[in-house]
């Protein structure tokens, strides 16, 4: 079971870092969401993102795999810049999965075609291939009598596990959450954090925002907490926890815990 | 009473007969029968050839708006839709059958060509909306699983577009089928020219008229 959840191994040429971001910058038209972010993100680290409102979480998420373009840093993928001309963007995305608040998925497609949609038309696998990978994940998840349903017959934590299996099939090297529980009824969120967990233990890369602060703690290698478009801090869940040192993250923490 | 319902004989013999001379005596109704077969065979193949250059007008129309590529074919596509929908359906009609397509002979081609062109003006806009009546995250959602823009737009986000606008479209077709009156211009016997055909034998412009409508 772990094995099928776990990251791709490939060569370690660059120090087994998947993601670096240098100096990331973003702004909107009236404002500057991102302001100078730099991190690192290694294979198979669970890395956690936190902090208020509109800090910047989801842009950092969304810079990451370019569905926003940063105004000024590099961004490096396995030790390739992927933010600049000449950059196969398709190819580097599906090596990078990303759930959704709104889970997206293809209201026109059964559950079964809406994951090997992906798999089939990047020619990653032939259809047999695809079908039989994608029922043994419904099988694990218990979602397979849904195979032929769509979408709008399914509840939402059913909704965003299939969402996370059709990240899953593309077997990618890094999995993004954003917010994957926050658009579900509190007794779906369970189903949900705890195939994350699965994934988490299978040795999964994983970087999510989340409100979950108590799951974060559970999961987490490391957690970043950002204000203003700002890693304010970061450390792993015990320092984090226990010795947090801005006083933005007292005040943050005592919030929400 | 009485006189009501004499009245209302002597009217219906009335009708009658007018019905028999405009539509039965020499077969009259068969003008109409061919011309109802014309107008149907140009509204359908210019309603294929409006939804194939509908999607087209309409993609580039909307991946320039979303990705601000794609200049050149853009302004093509604005030029193609202020004209189209600036112009009367007629002029275009005559402009296409005299000077564009005046070697060609088959006029049912050139409707159908004329008509196809017309619609996709109006079916590209009815086709946009459609596109941006879906939620972004589709889109998103394709993009990161490594889908490139147009087979995230094949794949995704046409096949619900279509889905939203199919009443719209259905509208457009009727609205042509309408407007296929104006093809007698280039002496193409549709149903209206039918209508007029009847009427100019029978002096009686009313019951061919409603017929035709
Ligand atoms: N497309 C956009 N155009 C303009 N401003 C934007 C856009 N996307 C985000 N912003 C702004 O950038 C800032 C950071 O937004 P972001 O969504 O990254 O915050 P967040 O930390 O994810 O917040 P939340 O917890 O509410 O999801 C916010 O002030 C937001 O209004
Ligand atoms: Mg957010």
């Amino acid at each position: 079971m772990n094995k099928h959840f776990s990251s791709a191994s490939s060569p370690e040429e660059n120090g087994g870092i998947i993601f670096k971001a240098e100096h990331i910058i973003k702004e909107f038209p009236n404002l500057r969401a991102l302001d100078d972010v730099s991190t690192e993100i290694k294979r198979g680290e669970v890395v956690f993102i936190v902090g208020p409102s509109g800090s910047g979480k989801s842009t950092f998420l969304r810079c990451l795999n370019l569905l926003e373009k940063p105004t000024d840093g590099k961004i490096f993928f396995e030790g390739k810049q992927i933010n600049c001309r000449g950059i196969k963007i398709n190819a580097f995305r599906q090596k990078v999965g990303m759930v959704f608040q709104h889970f997206n998925l293809f209201p026109h497609l059964t559950i079964l075609n809406n994951i090997i949609l992906a798999p089939l038309k990047t020619h990653r696998m032939k259809r047999a291939e695809a079908v039989s990978k994608a029922e043994e994940l419904l099988k694990r998840i218990g979602l397979y009598e849904k195979r032929n349903a769509y979408p709008q017959q399914l509840s939402g934590g059913q909704k965003q596990r299939i969402a996370i299996v059709r990240a899953l099939l593309m077997n990618p090297d890094v999995i993004l959450f954003d917010e994957p529980t926050s658009a579900l009824d509190p007794e779906m969120v369970g189903e949900v954090l705890a195939l994350m967990k699965e994934l988490a233990l299978g040795g999964m890369t994983m970087i999510v925002v989340t409100h979950e602060i108590g799951f974060a703690r559970e999961v987490a290698d490391r957690i970043l907490f950002m204000d203003h478009g700002r890693i304010v801090e970061e450390g792993s869940p015990e320092d984090f926890f226990s010795h947090p040192k801005d006083p933005r993250l007292k005040d943050f923490l005592s919030k929400v815990i | 009473m009485n006189a009501v319902l004499s009245w209302f004989q002597e009217q219906s013999a009335d009708l009658k007969t007018a019905f028999y001379m405009n539509f039965i005596k020499d077969d009259r109704w068969i003008y109409l029968w061919s011309g109802l077969k014309i107008t149907l065979q140009i509204a359908f193949f210019a309603v294929l050839i409006g939804i194939l250059l509908g999607f087209l007008v309409a993609v580039i129309r909307s991946t320039h708006d979303k990705v601000g590529n794609l200049r050149f074919l853009n302004f093509i596509c604005k030029m193609y839709l202020t004209i189209i929908r600036g112009t009367p359906m007629v002029v275009q009609l005559l402009i296409i059958y005299f000077v564009i397509l005046s070697s060609c002979t088959d006029k049912v081609f050139v409707a159908v060509i004329a008509f196809g062109i017309n619609s996709g003006a109006y079916v590209a806009e009815i086709i946009r909306s459609g596109i941006m009546s879906v939620d972004k995250g589709q889109m998103e959602a394709g993009r990161s699983l490594g889908l490139s823009y147009l087979q995230t737009m094949i794949y995704i986000i046409l096949p619900q577009a279509f889905k939203n606008v199919l009443p719209a479209l259905g509208n457009e077709f009727i609205v042509l089928i309408k407007e296929t009156s104006v093809s007698g211009y280039i002496a193409l016997q549709d149903l209206t020219k039918a209508g007029d055909i009847i009427r100019s034998q029978t002096y009686d412009a009313f019951l061919p008229l409603i017929a035709v409508a």
